[in-house]
């Protein structure tokens, strides 16, 4: 069933609202609630998302007769709607980031109702997922985050499969976010972190794709998963296990590595190429050996810029 | 001996950009005497203008100083007119490329992305002043009459400063988390007195809220020793009233459409009295009438038309304080 969390209008075109997927049984709270499309930009969530929602609402329609929802399931595949027909990342009319905006309000600004919509459906769910990407500017591994976690959420964040969960201690600049919210209510919260912002990585979307519906088995939602064998061990890492690599000069940085590969010490990872002259003139090596989870994709670099961080295995 | 004063505009922050160019954040500085050190902040926001004509206004009176009578500068003064130098010169109020608001970025990391990096620099630059003032000019949407806000967490120290400013409404507001990124309260939280002053609106200057403000801060430094006391200042003439949680009514609007104004900023208004309203470009339709709802003081008015619903109109203070 689809239903509009939030009708309103605008100035000079017609109103809008926020469209929810409303799948399994009829219940007053849902077990799980999925989020994505906070930001307009982050096209992965939102691909993602839709999709789950066509295959559960296939596993209603009988599609897929080893599998039965057993459990009532929201999911947002795009909260921030205007942004994403704009592509633009913030609430385009006043360009503010509505995931800086929660709890929210009924009476308050455009997108503090918003945010206290969303808030609204989903903070009484069992599972809470808000799905992201890092920016336009950089690629990260598919990973779960947890902020300042609870031993059950530690626990289930392993429910996944995914090869990297990532431990952040709570900080005043997420006090305003859907998560920190969400915190405030009974269940688990999760953050996954898929790719880059502004495109569709069809390899992360199908990996998280596996990763929520392998959840969403162990959770007891979705009866008959079966996992697959290809899904790798999960490490745990946090804040000390990093070591990012800043730019020394500026420039134009250059490499063809995939986030989620191993790398050893001192393995060249790629280059800064003088942007006017063209010469080399910094080599970027591995710090550590570990697993490359996150690095930078837009060239262009200002001296000091991140450039690509590597979590040593616990 | 005497000390000679001197000014120079300096660069306190530089990198490299990917193609040739360089960014640098620069400061221009007046040094007499052994005083105290204070500041003033500006253009943190690339589309608010306000403060950088006060720093022309407070460097032009300190050119005159230093040429006239230069034993009255007792310390030491710092203007910042442009903090957010690449969204000024591009008219972006957050930091380009980053697409980040630099004021929640405080207190920054001496590594990590260049929001935070350049947080830090400011940071180390302005910690240990006697008194920072941190202009800001509302945004481009609302209009807003001379005034200090202050998080309640630090009104013992500030409110008293602020009084002498010079201001017509001083704001205290409660602790509010986003609000701790801020370069404000990043200052007040490391012992450095920092006042806020909104004013104005965004993209425009005010000549005369500046200049009210430029008497201000002259009157406050001088009553801190950055300036002898018997040097000759304009005349102040403005007592603040006070506003907090409790006699401020927020209009957001309740459709959305083109709010047009029928009242003016900055004047006192009764409980009921027609604002504005907010019609449709499609018809000749009122869609919705914006009304006082108490008697008070109309201290934020819109200046950009259209509205969303839940956007924000007006702000309507309930008078408390102010002239006796």
């Amino acid at each position: 069933m689809i239903r509009n969390l939030l009708c309103m209008t605008a100035p000079m075109r017609e109103g809008f609202d926020i469209p929810c997927h409303e799948i399994g049984p009829l219940s007053p709270y849902p077990a799980a609630a999925l989020v994505a499309g906070l930001h307009g930009d982050e096209i992965n969530g939102v691909f993602i998302l839709s999709r789950l929602a066509d295959f559960l609402n296939g596993v209603e329609a009988g599609n897929y007769p080893e599998l039965r929802l057993v459990k009532p399931v929201l999911i947002i595949p795009a909260v921030n709607v205007l942004g994403v027909n704009l592509r633009t990342r913030t609430w385009p009319f006043d360009k503010s980031d509505i995931n800086r905006m929660f709890p929210g309000s009924t009476t308050g600004e455009t997108t503090q109702r918003i945010a206290y919509a969303v808030l609204e459906a989903t903070k009484h769910a069992a599972h809470r997922i808000d799905i992201h990407t890092a920016s336009v500017d950089f690629e990260e591994i598919p990973q779960v985050r947890l902020h300042g976690p609870s031993a059950a959420e530690r626990d289930s964040a392993g429910w996944f499969g995914l090869t990297a969960v990532m431990e952040r201690s709570l900080s005043p600049v997420f006090t305003t976010t859907l998560m920190s919210s969400w915190k405030a209510w009974v269940g688990d919260s999760f953050v996954l972190r898929v790719g880059q912002a502004g495109t569709v990585q069809l390899g992360h979307c199908q990996r998280v794709f596996r990763a929520l519906v392998s959840f969403l088995g162990r959770a007891g939602i979705l009866e008959g998963v079966q996992m697959g064998s290809e899904d790798e061990d999960t490490c745990y890492f946090d804040k000390a296990s990093a070591f990012r690599v800043f730019a020394e000069k500026a420039g134009t940085f250059v490499s063809d590595r995939q986030v989620g590969s191993w790398v050893m010490a001192g393995q060249e990872l790629g280059y800064i190429y003088d942007s006017f002259s063209g010469n080399i003139i910094e080599n970027v090596v591995a710090p550590v050996a570990g697993l490359l989870t996150g690095i930078r994709r837009h060239p262009l670099l200002f001296e000091g810029d991140l450039i690509l961080r590597i979590n040593r295995k616990p | 001996m005497s000390v000679q004063p001197t000014m120079q505009t300096e660069t306190f922050f530089t990198i490299d950009m990917p193609y040739r160019e360089r960014m640098e954040l620069r400061r221009t500085r007046f040094s007499g005497g052994n005083g105290p050190r204070v500041a003033v902040l500006a253009g943190i926001h690339g589309d608010e203008l306000e403060g950088l004509y006060v720093c022309h206004r407070l460097a032009a009176w300190f050119e005159e100083l230093v040429r006239t009578t230069p034993e009255a500068l007792c310390g030491t003064v710092e203007l910042y007119p442009a903090l957010n130098t690449l969204g000024l010169d591009t008219l972006t109020r957050g930091l380009p490329v980053f697409d980040t608001d630099l004021n929640r970025a405080f207190p920054g990391s001496a590594e990590g992305p260049l929001p935070k990096r350049l947080a830090d620099a400011i940071m180390t630059a302005l910690t240990g002043a006697a008194l920072v003032v941190d202009i800001h000019a509302s945004n481009i949407y609302l209009r807003e009459i001379p005034q200090v806000r202050i998080n309640q967490e630090f009104r013992e120290l500030l409110v008293p400063i602020a009084r002498q400013m010079n201001l017509d409404m001083i704001w205290l507001h409660s602790a509010s988390t986003v609000l701790e990124t801020t370069v404000a309260h990043s200052l007040n939280s490391n012992g450095t007195p920092c006042l806020v002053v909104e004013m104005g609106v965004g993209m425009r200057i005010t000549p005369e809220y500046c200049d009210q403000l430029v008497f201000g801060i002259l009157k406050t430094w001088q009553a801190i020793g950055v300036l002898a006391a018997d040097v000759a200042l304009p005349e102040t003439d403005h007592a603040p009233l006070i506003a907090d949680d409790d006699n401020v009514h927020y209009l957001n609007a309740q459709t959305s459409g083109l709010f047009v104004a029928t009242a003016s900023h900055w004047t006192d208004v009764h409980q009921g009295e027609l604002l504005g309203t907010i019609v449709s470009p499609f018809s000749g339709a009122v869609l919705s009438e914006v009304r006082s709802p108490t008697d008070g003081i109309l201290f934020t008015l819109r200046e950009y038309p259209l509205v969303y619903e839940g956007s924000l109109m007006a702000r309507v203070m309930a008078r408390t304080g102010g002239p006796a």
